[in-house]
């Protein structure tokens, strides 16, 4: 996981252009958002794993990946992609490492996000 | 023209955000749904946007059922519907299609592809709202034709017509008011012979009178 940028900049770019005139920045009220969400659905993910909830696992993957997704976090995206499959198929065994691999990965998001935001 | 607003449904706030930012950059009114149920009350509204942009899975209802309830409803409002859909399986979107979507966006949405879209949308939507008003000048333009086919009651000597209201009209009025049909008065040979000769007559000899009585 995680050879490219951990956020794709093409994307960050494209949110930085959303913003209209007189609006609030589109870019910083998404990154904002990402890290305000993302927490509590990682845990509710976690959760459902431990629980062996099959359905909230993939309902819960499904929804983080499309956060990632839309911010251009192309390594969270893949692992929620596995984990939604998973979710899907029904094989709980193999999402306990994945589970893993997402939290460290979103530990990358969150540095690189407050990074952008605090320029 | 003015911009049709769009509906934008997703209980994801991180996705609702970035669309409804294309839109408004693309100049869309947004209103914005949490989840599937809010949708379906915003579209179920008298004055219900006319273009809907759905999330696919949305705790409660999803965004295939909402589509369905909406083709189901009495209204025949037109609304345009594209679902939002990290499924790129054919047989998902096909299922979403039957479900009475008019199109589908996989997610992440790509900004341009996104728009374009929803400016299909738009120009569908509005060629059946152009298209409705036409349906209705028609629908009325038949009406006043059917009314001209039935009896009309007229008075055999003056040729009134008597209305709807049971007022006495001219001929000029009634049909003036029922069809396009406006009048040029002018008169047949006939009238010429019985009306307009004699008092044509009646003038010659007044003058020829008047001049006899100057010279006398």
């Amino acid at each position: 996981m995680g050879t490219g940028p951990v956020l794709d900049p093409a994307v960050i770019d494209t949110l930085r252009q959303l913003t209209a005139p007189g609006e609030p920045d589109v870019l910083t009220e998404v990154l904002k958002l990402f890290l305000d969400e993302v927490p509590a659905r990682m845990a509710r993910l976690r959760n459902a794993w431990a629980a062996g909830n099959i359905e909230e696992v993939h309902r819960a993957a499904h929804s983080l990946k499309g956060s990632a997704g839309n911010i251009g976090a192309h390594g969270m995206f893949e692992i929620c992609k596995q984990l939604d499959g998973i979710g899907r198929s029904g094989g709980l065994q193999a999402a306990g490492p994945l589970i893993d691999a997402l939290g460290a990965e979103f530990g990358k998001v969150e540095v690189e996000i407050r990074r952008l935001t605090a320029a | 023209m003015v911009p049709l607003p769009v509906l934008v449904a997703d209980d994801e706030p991180v996705s609702r955000t970035v669309v409804s930012a294309m839109l408004k950059k693309a100049g869309y009114p947004v209103i914005l749904a949490n989840d599937g149920e809010q949708a379906w009350k915003k579209l179920d509204a008298a004055d219900s946007p006319s273009l809907a942009l759905l999330d696919w899975e949305m705790p409660g209802l999803q965004g295939p059922e909402v589509v369905e309830r909406i083709r189901k409803r009495a209204s025949q409002a037109p609304i345009y519907v594209i679902l939002l859909t990290s499924r790129d399986s054919s047989a998902d979107i096909v299922r979403g299609l039957r479900a009475g979507a008019d199109d589908y966006v996989t997610k992440p949405a790509n900004e341009d592809e996104l728009v374009a879209r929803v400016n299909v949308g738009a120009r569908v939507v509005q060629l059946q709202i152009a298209l409705a008003d036409r349906v209705r000048s028609l629908e009325e333009a038949l009406a006043n034709v059917k009314a001209l086919q039935t009896l009309l009651p007229m008075c055999a000597y003056c040729k009134s017509i008597r209305n709807d209201q049971n007022y006495w009209e001219k001929v000029e009025t009634y049909f003036s008011q029922h069809s396009n049909v406006s009048f040029t008065h002018s008169y047949c040979p006939n009238c010429y012979e019985r009306f307009v000769r004699p008092e044509l007559e009646a003038l010659e000899d007044a003058r020829a009178a008047q001049d006899k009585q100057k010279r006398g």
